[in-house]
Order: C-alpha cells, then sequence, then structure tokens
C-alpha cells in the first residue's frame, strides 16, 4: 500500500485541496490568452509560467478542460518517426511525458508497452526501416523485427493475416508507451492555475481583434479581452480561429474515429499498428481493447461517428487477432484532425503580430503535448521560434519546403 | 425450485422442456424460455456475479440488458449477459473477475482497503518512485477487466442483411405497436423493432393483471401479426442510428443494415436505482425488474417484500407482487401518491407508509431487512426483497444519435426531447407519457405522422399526451452517515466518489465521469447517468439542464465484432497467365490486390533462382508477365490535349507509331506516376501506370478531362488487357516466328510500337528498354494472352527461356538506372530530385504542376545518384533504406540495392544531399548495425550505359529516349 | 453511413462515393505568380462552410459535383460533372 494512499484515508475529501480553483471572473486584460483548453492549451500556459514567469495567462476553452482531441485520442506516445526534424521534436516530447507524474504529483499512468509497426509488403518494410535507421541514428529506440521476434512477443497474433497480405516484419520500438490522456491536461492544468493561470472553461472565442497588423484581444461569448498576445491551440477548430484573421493555411479538418470493447481481462501488453490494414489497438489498464484506423474519406467539422468506421475496423481487426470476433465494442466516437499536406504540425508566428498558431496535429498531437507547450511557450515568451519548431512555420508551403514526414505513408498512431 | 411461480398469463418459459447447465461448476435446472439469470434465481441463487471494484456480491438490479454484475464467462465468449442471454442444455458459465470462486472470492478484500481508495486514487499513488510503478501497473491490470479472452478463439464472422422500409419503429411496448399499426395503415413498409424475443414490452410485464388491457393487447398482436407490410424484428435492438435513417440492427444472426424513410423511436424509459446504503445486496432490484421476472419467467422476486416508491408504478408491482401469493411487508412511498393507489393497496392488506425515507439495507450475503424512517422515526422490516420505483431515464440513444435535444421536465422529473430532426419521432415513456391509453395515443399519432412524413405529405400537429405528475423523485439519493451508497455499479462507484470529484474541482458533467469513470462501464451509464447528473446539480446548486448530460454514443449495447465484421470480403486480382506461373510453383508477392510472381523456383535458394532469371535476359531471353500495369486508352478529339496536359513530357509532337515515358506529377510537383504511352493515330493513346495507381490514376484522369474540358474519351482497360514482355538477345529470334511483322530494326525501331498478329492473336507490340535488352512488352486481349505466353515458351525452349518475375526484373532496371515510382520516389520526390530533368518539358504552355516544378527546378536540395560498393566485404551488404552519413550527418539514404552479377559489384541508387552528388564522390553507408561502408557515386546506367544492347545494330539515339523505358 | 440521391443512379450509398476534394479553380498557369500559385496548391480558409465538391461513384465510372455543408455533413445538390466545369467555378 503505497503511503500516499494510506495519507489520503485520513482526510476527508472535503479537505483535499481542489484540483482545480473556483473560476474566477475574467478580467478585463491578460498578457497572453490561449485559445483552447486541450492538452496543448495547459502545459503552453504551464510552461510560459514555470519557465518564463508569465502568469498573467488566460485558457479560454469553449468547452470544459481536455474535452477535444486531448480526450478523444488513443493515448499512444512515441518517438519513431521518418524526419530528423520529427525525431527529435518527438524524442523530446517522450523525455518530457517519462517525468510528468513527478512534475505534476499526479499518475498520468505512463506505461511503456513498446510499439510494433507492422509491414505487410516490402514497400512497407522498406519504411520501416528508413524510420528505424532515421530513428537509431538519432539515437532512438527503434529497430526493424523479424516475423520471429513478433511471435515472440506477440505470439496470438495471426502472422498469415488469414492469408492474405501476411505480416513480413515489423518496426518495433520499445518506448512506445501509453499514457492516461485526461490526467495530462488535469496534470498541467493544476501546474498551471497553481502558478496564477486562469483557466476558463465555457468560454468561447468568437472573434480576434487586431490594430495596424498586431494583436489587441479577444472577444469572448464573455466579453472583450485585452491581450497582445494570442495562441491559438485548438487542432480540430483551428480553421474556424485562422479565418477570424483572413490566415490561409494547408489545414483540413477530417474526423478520426476510434472505439473501445468491453473490457476484458488484460493479455494485450503491446501497442499493434498495422497501416496496411488500417488498424492500431492496444489494452488500457480498464481491461478495454482501444482501437482506431485512418481518418475519414472526407473533409468534415464534426464528431459523429459512422457504421462504415467500425465495420471496416472489426473487419480488418479481426485478421491479426481473430479471437477478437468474440468481443463486442461497447462504445464509439470521434475527434476533429487537423491534417497538413506534409503530414507534419504548423508551429510558430504568423504574418498577423502577437498571433501565435499551433495547429496540423493530425493524428499526432496528443504525443507532442508537452513538447509543443514547452515549445510554444518559449516562442510565445521571447516572440521568437524554437530552434526545435523552426521547421514546422506556416510559410514553409510557399517556399516548397515541406517536412518529409509523408514519406512514411502509414497511419501515423 | 423455490421461487418458480405458477403459471404466469403470458410467461416465456416453455414448462414442457425442462434443461438443465452449470454454473460455477453446480447444475442449475431451468425451462426453455429462461435466461440464465431467471433460472439462477428462480432456485434460490442470487448471488449472480462479483462487482468490479470491491467484489461485493451483486444480484438482479435492471434485468434489461444491462445487469453488469451479472455477467458470466463461458467456454468460448466472455461477458455474457445473464439477464438476456437463453440458457441452452449444457451451457458451462462462471462468473467473471473472481479471484477464486463467486461464492469466495478473494478480490472481496479489496473491500476492507477501500477507504484507502478514494474516487481517483490511482492519479494519486504508485508513480513515485519512478521505477515501481510498472509493479504497480501489473497489479492493476490483475484487477482489471471482466471476463477472459482465451486466444485460441477461432474467427467467427456472421453475414449481414440488408433491408429497406418505409418506417422504422424502435421498440415494440404500447406506444410502439399503436406506431406500427398506424403507420402500416397507410399502407406503408414498416419494420418493428425490439430487443426481447416477443412484441408487447411494458405492456405485457407492468400490466400484465390489468385485466381491462387483455383485449386491446391481443388485439394489438394479432393486427400486427396480420399485417403484411409490418416486420416484427425481434431479439434484435438498434446498436447505433447513423444519419439519414440509417440503423444498424443486432440480431442473434448477425447486423441488418436498415435503410429507413422516417423513424419513430418508442424505447421508452430505463427504471432508475434509489441510491441508498447498501442499495447493492442481492435482492434490491427495480420493480420492473420484479415486474419481467415474474411476467415473463414465472419467477418471484423474493418471498417477502418492501417496496421503494415514488409513482404509481410502485404500488403496481406491489400488487402484482400480491396477486402472486408474496407477501409485501410495507409500500415505503417517498412522498405522497394518488390516494386511489394507498388505497388499493391498503386493501390488499399492504402497510402503506407515506414521506418515508430509506436508511439502508441489510444483510450478510444477500438482503436481510430494510430500515427506513417515517416521521423521524427508523423502522426495520425483514425481508428478502427490496423493489424500488423511483423513476426514469429515457432509452433516448437512438435520438440522441439522431442528433435531438432534450430538456428537463420539471412536471415529470424527467428528461424529455425537446427537438426532433426531421423524419425522427418519439413516443410513449420516453415523451414523457405514462398513462397506457395515452401511450396507444401517442404511438398512434407518431406511427401516422412517420408514414406521411416519408410519402412526403403534410403531418399533423402532435398533440402533448405527457403526464402532468411527476413518475420519477427528483432526488432519489438518501446518504448514510456510513456510505456505501452506490451509484454506478458496474464502477463501483458511490455517492462519496462523486462527491469528492466534485469537491475536487471536477464538476463539469464530462469532467466528473472522467475522473470518477461512472457510466463508463459496459452498462453506459444506463441505469447510472442520470443520479449522476442529479447529484452533480445539487451539490453545485445547478439545474439539470445547466448540469447537461452526456452524449449516448453507439453502441446501444455491446455490438460482436463478428456481427460488425461480417463476412471477410477482400478482391484478390489474378492475372490472365496465372494458370501458367501456378503450374511452375511461382511464389508469389502480393501487388496491391494483385498476385505477381516474385521469382520462379529454379534453382535451390530464392537468390540463385532469381540469379538464373537474370542471366537468362542477359544471355538468352526471359518473359515477365506484366498484366497488372494499368492501362488506359485514349481517344478523342483532344485525346493530344489530354495527354500534354497530364504529363511532364511533351506528347503532341509523338509520331503514330510511337512510344513514349510518360511521366506524371501532382498539382505540388512530387512524382506520383509514370508508364508507358503509345500513339495509335492522331487522335488515339494507349497508356500504361503503375501497378498501384491504376484506380486512382484512372479516376483522377477522368476528373481532370471533366475540368479542361476537353473532348475525349479514357477506358480503363487494366483487366481486358495481358500484358508480357519478352527481353533478352534473343527475343527477336523468338518472336519472328510467331509473327509475319518485320522485326527488323529498320522495320520496327527501339521505342516504337507496332499492332499485328502474334501467335495468330491482334497484338499491339512496344519495343521497350525497361530491362535493357532488347524487348517487346506484347498487349493482347485477356482471353488470348496466356496462349501467346504459352507460344512464347514453347518457342523459348529452344533458347532456353526463362520466365522471370518481379525480383529478377529489379535487379534488371535497376542495371540500368530505372526508378521506380514509390521506391527510389518518397512522398516529396519532384523530377529534377528523381534525376529526370530531361522528363521535364517546360516549354508547353501547360501541364499538371508545371508552376511547382518550375520553382522546384531551382531549389533542388537532393537527388538520385547511382553508387557502386568499394568494399568487396559480402557480410557489409548495405539494405534498401540504410543512411548515408557524412560528418556523422544524415545525407541521404539508399533507394534500391542489389548485386549485380552482370557487373560484378554492388550497385545502387541513393537520394543524396546535392552537395554530394558528383561523381565518383565518395559515400559512407551506415549498415543497420552501424558500421559504415564505403561507397562512390557512379553515373547511371550502370550497364550498358550507351544502351547498345536494347537497340542492337543501331545508332546511339539522344539521352532523352535513351533514358525512356 | 448516408444517403445520397443522384441524378440518373437515384438513392445511393455514400460510401459507394471516393471524395475528390472541392472544387476550385486552377489559376492560369501562364501568368500566375509564385504566391497565387502556392496559394492554390496548399492555402486555403478551411473553416466549416458549403462547398462544391467532387465524388466520384467507383461502380458507375461517374464524376458527380455535390454542394455539401462541411459543419453538418448535409448534402444540398448533386449534379453531374459537367465538362469545363472548373473554368466556371
Amino acid at each position: 500500500m503505497p503511503l500516499r494512499l494510506v495519507k489520503y484515508a485520513w482526510k476527508k475529501s472535503e479537505d483535499e485541496p481542489r484540483f482545480f480553483p473556483d473560476e474566477k471572473p475574467l478580467k478585463k486584460a491578460y498578457d497572453v490568452v490561449i485559445i483552447g483548453g486541450g492538452g496543448h492549451g495547459m502545459a503552453c500556459a504551464y510552461y510560459l509560467a514555470k519557465e518564463h514567469g508569465i502568469t498573467n495567462v488566460a485558457v479560454l476553452e469553449q468547452g470544459y478542460i481536455g474535452g477535444g482531441n486531448t480526450g478523444r485520442n488513443t493515448t499512444i506516445v512515441r518517438s519513431n518517426y521518418l524526419t530528423s526534424e520529427g525525431v527529435k521534436f518527438y524524442d523530446e516530447s517522450l523525455k518530457l511525458f517519462e517525468d510528468l507524474s513527478d512534475d505534476f504529483d499526479l499518475n498520468i499512468f505512463y506505461s511503456t508497452r513498446g510499439h510494433f509497426t507492422l509491414a505487410h509488403t516490402d514497400s512497407a518494410m522498406r519504411t520501416m526501416r528508413w524510420r528505424a535507421e532515421v530513428n537509431k541514428h538519432h539515437g532512438i529506440d527503434s529497430e526493424v523485427v523479424d516475423v520471429d521476434t513478433i511471435k515472440k512477443e506477440v505470439p496470438y497474433m495471426d502472422m498469415s493475416c488469414n492469408g492474405q497480405h501476411p505480416v513480413m516484419g515489423a518496426l518495433y520500438h520499445a518506448p512506445g508507451s501509453v499514457a492516461r490522456h485526461d490526467a495530462v491536461a488535469w496534470g498541467y492544468a493544476r501546474g498551471a492555475q497553481m502558478r496564477g493561470v486562469e483557466i476558463h472553461q465555457k468560454t468561447r472565442v468568437t472573434d480576434i481583434k487586431t490594430k495596424g497588423g498586431k494583436v489587441v484581444g479577444v472577444e469572448t461569448d464573455r466579453g472583450f479581452i485585452e491581450a497582445k498576445k494570442v495562441v491559438s491551440m485548438v487542432a480540430g477548430s483551428t480553421p474556424r480561429i485562422t479565418e477570424m484573421l483572413d490566415i490561409e493555411t494547408p489545414i483540413e479538418i477530417f474526423p478520426l474515429q476510434a472505439c473501445v470493447t468491453e473490457p476484458v481481462k488484460p493479455f494485450m501488453d503491446t501497442i499493434v499498428v498495422s497501416g496496411s490494414l488500417h488498424v492500431y489497438v492496444s489494452q488500457s489498464s480498464r481491461g478495454e481493447l482501444v482501437m482506431g484506423a485512418s481518418v475519414d474519406p472526407a473533409e468534415l467539422h464534426s464528431t459523429r461517428s459512422t457504421l462504415d468506421f467500425v465495420e471496416g475496423l472489426t473487419d480488418q481487426m479481426m485478421d491479426l487477432f481473430p479471437f477478437t470476433s468474440r468481443l463486442k465494442i461497447m462504445r464509439q466516437w470521434a475527434g476533429m484532425s487537423d491534417i497538413t499536406p506534409d503530414f507534419a504540425p504548423i508551429m510558430g508566428k504568423t504574418d498577423v503580430e502577437g498571433f501565435y498558431l499551433d495547429a496540423g496535429w493530425g493524428t499526432w498531437g496528443f504525443k507532442a503535448t508537452p513538447v509543443s507547450g514547452k515549445t510554444m511557450a518559449y516562442t510565445v515568451a521571447n516572440d521568437m521560434p524554437h530552434e526545435l519548431i523552426k521547421p514546422f512555420s506556416l510559410d514553409r508551403y510557399s517556399k516548397f519546403e515541406l517536412v518529409g514526414e509523408k514519406g512514411a505513408a502509414s497511419v501515423g498512431h | 425450485m423455490k421461487l418458480r411461480l405458477s403459471p404466469q398469463p403470458l410467461e416465456w418459459i416453455d414448462r414442457k422442456n425442462p434443461l438443465t447447465f452449470t454454473f460455477e461448476g453446480k447444475e442449475v435446472t431451468g425451462f426453455a424460455g429462461d435466461v440464465a439469470s431467471s433460472a439462477l434465481w428462480s432456485e434460490g441463487s442470487k448471488v449472480l456475479g462479483r462487482s468490479f471494484k470491491y467484489h461485493r456480491r451483486r444480484g438482479l438490479l435492471s434485468f434489461a440488458n444491462h445487469d453488469v454484475n451479472a455477467l458470466f464467462q463461458a467456454p468460448d465468449m466472455p461477458n455474457v449477459r445473464g439477464d438476456v442471454t437463453p440458457v441452452q442444455e449444457g451451457q458451462m458459465f462462471t462468473a467473471v473477475n473472481t479471484f477464486g470462486s463467486l461464492a469466495s472470492d478473494k478480490g472481496s478484500l479489496v473491500e476492507l482497503i477501500g477507504k484507502f481508495l478514494p474516487v481517483g486514487f490511482y492519479y494519486r499513488a504508485f508513480y513515485s518512485p519512478k521505477f515501481l510503478f510498472p509493479k504497480w501497473e501489473r497489479l492493476i491490470r490483475e484487477m482489471a477487466g471482466l471476463g477472459k479472452v482465451d486466444t485460441s478463439w477461432t474467427e467467427s464472422r456472421q453475414p449481414k442483411r440488408y433491408r429497406h422500409c418505409d418506417v422504422a419503429i424502435i421498440g415494440a411496448g404500447p406506444s410502439g405497436m399503436a406506431a406500427a399499426i398506424a403507420a402500416a395503415e397507410q399502407g406503408v413498409d414498416v419494420c418493428l423493432i425490439d430487443e426481447n424475443p416477443y412484441i408487447g414490452g411494458s405492456l405485457d410485464y407492468q400490466y400484465v393483471n390489468e385485466e381491462a388491457l387483455s383485449e386491446t393487447r391481443s388485439s394489438l398482436k394479432s393486427t400486427i401479426e396480420s399485417m403484411a407490410n409490418i416486420q416484427v424484428i425481434a431479439s434484435a435492438y438498434v446498436a447505433g442510428y447513423y444519419g439519414d435513417h440509417w440503423l444498424a440492427v443486432n440480431t442473434d444472426q448477425g447486423l441488418i443494415k436498415l435503410s429507413a424513410q422516417s423513424v419513430v423511436v418508442a424505447t421508452g424509459v430505463f427504471e432508475q436505482p434509489a441510491v441508498f446504503r447498501n442499495n447493492d445486496l442481492p435482492g434490491v432490484m427495480n420493480a420492473s425488474a420484479a415486474q419481467r421476472l415474474m411476467s415473463r419467467y414465472a419467477v418471484a422476486p423474493c418471498k417477502e417484500a418492501v417496496i421503494l416508491t415514488a409513482n404509481p408504478e410502485g404500488y403496481r408491482a406491489a400488487l402484482d407482487m400480491h396477486k402472486n401469493g408474496l407477501v409485501v411487508k410495507a409500500i415505503l412511498d417517498t412522498g405522497s401518491t394518488d390516494s386511489e393507489w394507498v388505497e388499493q393497496a391498503r386493501q390488499s392488506g399492504i402497510p402503506v407508509f407515506e414521506h418515508a425515507t430509506i436508511v439502508e439495507a441489510s444483510g450478510r450475503k444477500a438482503l436481510q431487512a430494510v430500515t427506513f424512517s417515517v416521521d423521524g422515526v427508523a423502522k426495520q422490516l425483514a425481508c428478502d426483497g427490496l423493489l424500488m420505483s423511483v423513476g426514469w431515464a429515457p432509452a433516448g440513444a437512438p435520438l440522441y444519435q439522431a442528433g435531438t435535444k432534450f430538456a428537463y421536465s420539471h412536471t415529470l422529473e424527467q428528461l424529455l426531447p425537446v427537438s426532433l430532426p426531421e423524419g425522427v419521432y418519439a413516443c410513449g415513456r420516453i415523451n414523457g407519457v405514462f398513462d397506457i391509453l395515452d401511450q396507444f395515443k401517442d404511438g398512434e399519432q407518431a406511427g401516422l405522422a412517420a408514414a406521411l412524413y416519408m410519402q412526403g405529405k403534410e403531418t399533423p400537429e402532435l398533440n402533448d399526451y405527457a403526464a402532468q405528475m411527476a413518475h420519477s423523485h427528483p432526488y432519489p439519493i438518501w446518504q448514510h452517515p456510513k456510505g456505501k451508497e452506490f451509484v454506478d455499479f458496474d464502477e463501483d462507484i458511490q455517492f462519496k466518489d462523486l462527491k469528492g470529484a466534485i469537491a475536487q474541482g471536477f464538476d463539469n458533467i464530462e469532467l466528473m465521469k472522467r475522473f470518477s469513470t461512472i457510466g463508463m462501464g459496459p452498462s453506459q451509464g444506463k441505469h447510472s447517468n442520470m443520479n449522476g447528473i442529479r447529484i452533480l446539480a445539487k451539490l453545485t446548486g445547478k439545474t439539470i439542464d445547466q448540469t447537461g448530460s452526456t452524449t449516448a454514443r453507439p453502441m446501444f449495447h455491446p455490438t460482436p465484432v463478428s456481427h460488425l465484421a461480417g463476412m471477410r470480403f477482400r478482391p484478390e486480382r489474378l492475372t490472365p497467365m496465372h494458370a501458367f506461373h501456378q503450374s511452375v510453383n511461382a511464389c508469389f508477392m502480393e501487388a496491391g490486390n494483385w498476385l505477381r510472381p516474385e521469382y520462379y523456383p529454379s534453382e535451390a535458394s530464392r537468390e540463385a533462382s532469381i540469379a538464373a532469371e537474370v542471366a537468362a535476359v542477359r544471355g538468352s531471353v526471359g518473359l515477365i508477365d506484366v498484366s497488372t500495369l494499368g492501362k488506359l486508352e485514349v481517344f478523342g478529339k483532344d485525346a493530344v490535349e489530354l495527354m500534354d496536359r497530364l504529363y511532364t513530357m511533351r506528347m503532341s509532337n509523338m509520331a503514330i507509331g510511337a512510344s513514349r515515358y510518360a511521366l506524371m506529377v501532382d498539382d505540388s510537383g512530387v512524382v506520383i506516376d509514370d508508364g508507358v504511352a503509345v500513339r495509335y493515330s492522331d487522335e488515339h493513346f494507349y497508356v500504361t501506370t503503375t501497378t498501384s495507381s491504376s484506380d486512382s490514376a484512372y479516376r483522377m484522369i477522368q476528373k481532370k478531362v471533366i475540368e479542361w474540358g476537353l473532348q475525349v474519351t479514357v477506358l480503363n482497360r487494366t483487366g481486358q488487357i495481358g500484358a508480357m514482355n519478352l527481353a533478352g538477345p534473343n527475343s527477336r529470334k523468338i518472336l519472328s516466328q510467331l509473327t509475319d511483322l518485320d522485326l527488323s530494326n529498320e522495320g520496327f525501331p527501339y521505342l516504337v510500337m507496332r499492332r499485328a498478329k502474334v501467335a495468330g492473336v491482334d497484338a499491339t507490340l512496344i519495343r521497350v528498354g525497361f530491362v535493357g535488352e532488347l524487348g517487346y512488352e506484347i498487349h493482347v486481349d485477356s482471353m488470348d494472352a496466356l496462349q501467346v505466353w504459352d507460344e512464347l515458351m514453347r518457342v523459348g525452349e529452344a533458347f532456353s527461356i526463362k520466365p522471370f518475375g518481379v525480383e529478377a526484373q529489379r535487379m534488371l532496371r535497376l542495371e540500368k538506372g530505372h526508378i521506380i515510382v514509390g521506391q527510389d520516389t518518397d512522398g516529396l520526390t519532384n523530377p529534377f530530385e528523381a534525376n529526370m530533368p530531361w522528363s521535364v518539358h517546360f516549354k508547353k504552355p501547360y501541364f499538371l504542376g508545371k508552376p511547382s516544378l518550375m520553382k522546384l527546378k531551382n531549389e533542388q536540395q537532393r537527388i538520385l545518384v547511382g553508387f557502386e560498393l568499394l568494399s568487396a566485404d559480402r557480410n557489409a551488404m548495405p539494405l534498401e533504406s540504410n543512411l548515408l552519413i557524412e560528418d556523422g550527418e544524415m545525407i541521404g539514404r539508399v533507394t534500391s540495392i542489389g548485386r549485380s552479377a552482370a557487373l560484378g559489384k554492388v550497385i545502387g541508387l541513393a537520394m543524396i544531399s546535392i552537395d554530394y552528388s558528383k561523381p565518383d564522390g565518395e559515400l559512407h553507408i551506415k549498415l543497420s548495425d552501424g558500421r559504415l561502408v564505403k561507397a562512390k557515386v557512379v553515373k547511371t546506367p550502370f550497364y550498358d550505359p550507351d544502351g547498345l544492347l536494347q537497340k542492337p545494330d543501331e545508332e546511339v539515339h539522344n539521352k532523352e529516349q535513351g533514358a525512356a523505358a | 453511413m448516408k444517403f445520397v440521391t443522384c441524378p440518373s443512379l437515384g438513392r445511393r450509398a455514400l460510401s459507394e462515393f471516393n471524395y475528390g476534394g472541392r472544387l476550385e479553380r486552377e489559376p492560369d498557369q501562364e501568368t500566375v505568380s509564385e504566391k497565387e500559385w502556392a496559394d492554390y496548391v496548399f492555402y486555403h480558409n478551411g473553416a466549416p462552410k458549403t462547398q462544391i465538391e467532387w465524388w466520384y461513384h467507383r461502380p458507375t465510372g461517374i464524376w458527380f459535383l455535390f454542394e455539401r455543408n462541411t459543419l453538418t455533413d448535409r448534402i444540398t445538390k448533386v449534379d453531374f460533372a459537367n465538362k469545363g466545369i472548373s473554368n466556371e467555378a
């Protein structure tokens, strides 16, 4: 029995310090307004306060803390990307993740399970090796493994895939992890609030005001707020925010769906992804299989669920795990993915002075939570892009300097 | 059978058909028609399962397909629901998630330390020190989950069915039945869906003893049976409403995908438990559960009951008990109900306590007594059953999924739908209609409106039949100083847990749900969300509407993967020559949906076989099946214009009968496809695409034809045409025996197309050089392709012809430095990077991606180069995708590599930084194990750089043509 | 799953179609500036709106244009994609 729990047992829950303080009235002005109270927004607020001493900050959230993609993703954390830019960025994120529980004094259930990305064709094998080589070059624990190795780790997987597109090998990324997604947002939120940041839920930004090309504040459904610096960290809502400033971006919104089975006793310890079959799956510490696929086929700003998704996913999943046919799907849901043409994010300054953008997270936003918060905080505090995010500027497309993540054309979870 | 009652008027069991199954190793006897829980209960087994967290004993609660504490393990299935699964002879069940057995579950020790496990305890502990977390995590995972998976279970798939109907009615209770008849009377096609094996719903379990309704009941049922345009889909539930009245209906026989024109939701309401101390003791159940148990299965819920009620339904349940000769010790009315009901109860000798509050239930392994208080005076009654009738929550999943808004009615103390989407109707208790006669009327008007709507007719104004009094207690929660008031039975969430969550600031409904996990278990909150909302509203001083509710996402009930997946339909394409490949035991590889010979095992090893195929082509002749290439025909007035616009090279200046390399980029200048184009006539081209992009290229080209407004027709002939490439110095000799065509250099020069008969079959022949030898690509009708192939093989025998596969072709083309799109290019490669500047003709006024290429031409940073390995170490062979390193930095990667027998060295292509691309420049390739091997940049083609072999006896052509494939 | 009613095909399941992106007018390649071209290829206003989109019906090989709202997913108009359509867009 951990001592912590013994200690808690003697307290009444009423004595427990509030995790989130009572909401304060909106002030007239803040140094920085962050739009979006998801993981990224909270992390940015946290690092602004903790590392840059900027605490006169308001995070405005139209719904509730972590209610967007933070609470809708399948919680996978990894750094085995294809490009140097991607690898360095996500590796930093992974390192931050590892210490979050201690930083927060809150268990985020960061659980290292190992991550297999299966290859079913020789071209997929080449891509896996490419990723492995780039990863290893940057000191990331990542390697191409053969079928026997996979069998040892995931003995219950049908390597023949029902006779079509059998598994030929995999990219194995030992540090691949899962974490309790909500807790990441909560931990950052609490940490930010303890340092003076204000979080305002159910507060929707309706416009961003500028004067002479500079940001002067935001209009909300609770009134106008002055701010010289505004950061948009709203993932699937990004185009609605950038539209307020007439900023055009390459971002398109596509729903990304996921589902879980009824809980069963944990048997699956690793994370398994198959790009060819459009399946990724892990088992949560509640015993549910958490599963997802690729994004929906057409642009849509909605989190509705479709039957096509769950039909396709279950069908393909059975190629790998025939026994799952006896399980039941309990719940499906969706998030809105902000997809860019080169599968890399858009981060940093914009043409509008004082307006910073953190977007284009596609299907990889959760794993970037700590590092995007940290680098965006730096960027906002210094009005200068952090070294790690320089390749991710909004204007790279006009220069045709795309990030090469697209080379790994597989589901990126 | 301790609790089996005498025959009930509408019972579902077949008393002539007893059967036996085992539970926890013990034999249980029931009847056909019983569900597992009813059979167990009939024998007096009241402990049906253990709770998830504290492993408390649990019995029946709702008996409505969400009793997740009565979840069983079958040998071939986890998480079998006891309250809905019909028993079968010889079945074997155990309880899920017990440590030991159901009777003696070591997991119940958790309850002893329960006070150390406050809500969200796992967020508070286990993480420090970090290295111990995996240990704790293992323990947590040990405790997690319900049923067990046996990974050796085989795949099971249920075919899906499709059904179209005019009006779908979900729920065949009183209002649903009335709706079905009203709709059907309009002459439309009606599907009436109910999750029970029989229609009737609450009419049959709540009003089973109501004499006055028996005629209505039989008339409704016989009308439904007699109407040909009503199809009853029983034992089926709507797993999800997916927009446009598209319903996923799950049945025991698989999924029905039901497309309706309008939908009536008559799903009714879920009875909600009261929250008080030990409300989870076996024997405490919802009153409607008791009614279902009696009327359907003729099983008594208990022998001596106490009823806790806040509505007339509780009195009805008490009278049903009484009618069955069971003792009702008291009715505890939380308020004061209509005196008529009180009167009736008292007449039956049932004491009624008005304004009663429940204090606690008690008992060791099951309920033994109930303590309540009236006017501040506590009383205790011994009993073995407590029936709770304190309120209802909408079974609103299909309505929520259709986009219906709900609002809280203080009159009814219930959430009611307030704005329905077009073509969606609600009726019955979900609408707040509690009077049975009104339910019929409400159903009738909804059914009629749904039928009129789908016919495009005007629909009448709908009357509001909602009850004028509350049928739900506004706050059926009674705290006890010692706690153990359960709100969520799936997740073992107690009142104090919610209170704690709220106190800590998780005071938004979604945050409370996520922090406490209320409503996240297998019942998805059907019995707990409403009480959770009530508690949150109360503790934060907000209204229910301000508090809001969580969304009801699909699935309505957990739905089998085998049903959702259905049968496995995955296309597989075979080339016309497949029979040959099989006859010589070709080793196949998958290319998209196609199966292609990777190589033909002629030697002891794969490598040796491939080498032999390469040697055959270089030394004499080989034949490869290239039928998987996409093949498009382009003809019409603007065919030339289209070709010029689609491809980077100029096509308009192709002579009739010429062929040309065709490279395609997208708007951003990235290489997406390549092939060979030939010109049949002024306005007629034939062009190939890569195997993988045949469908997408065809689709895209069709779109461009429309966009550009061109008068041209594009046909996808991929499957209609078979193709093979006869290559090698002796290819001409073979072909000449099968065709009258003049094959001389003058008659059929390099890169030219001819149409002629080959082996008696009309063929298109192209002299190509992809593999770098004299060669002919032969395209014929698929029906004839095998015949031509066989003839070539037969004639080729004299030249030791060998069929060759994809691997040999890869090596052969590598020796020529020809790229494979997708292997030597990636998602961002442009033609300049692919080292094919000659393929881009900027002088054309327009082609796809031209402005992008004009920009990219001047900003080139990397380039595809040829290299040869300097090291002769056979144990240091780089692999494709190995990196090139200079000064510790990545400068590129190997895209293709192979050991060339013809050249006696290892050669390859690499995409590298342009700074390192000078010929003879030294490169360093990092092997997967980290060793560096030396290579140097060399010009391509590696083999026969002047292309003399592919056009023997000819002059050297210009570079453009030489590089074309 | 959604359904769409198409000219000559009647009511079809949307899953029979491939999404082909929104209808956009390509700038004149002869006169376009680098910036205008980059805007066309990459940048746009992705906010929810009603737009005309390309949808390809796989079983028949017909391209249609749908007027669809990217917030509500409602399809309000369906037409054959007629030749030269981008010039009119």
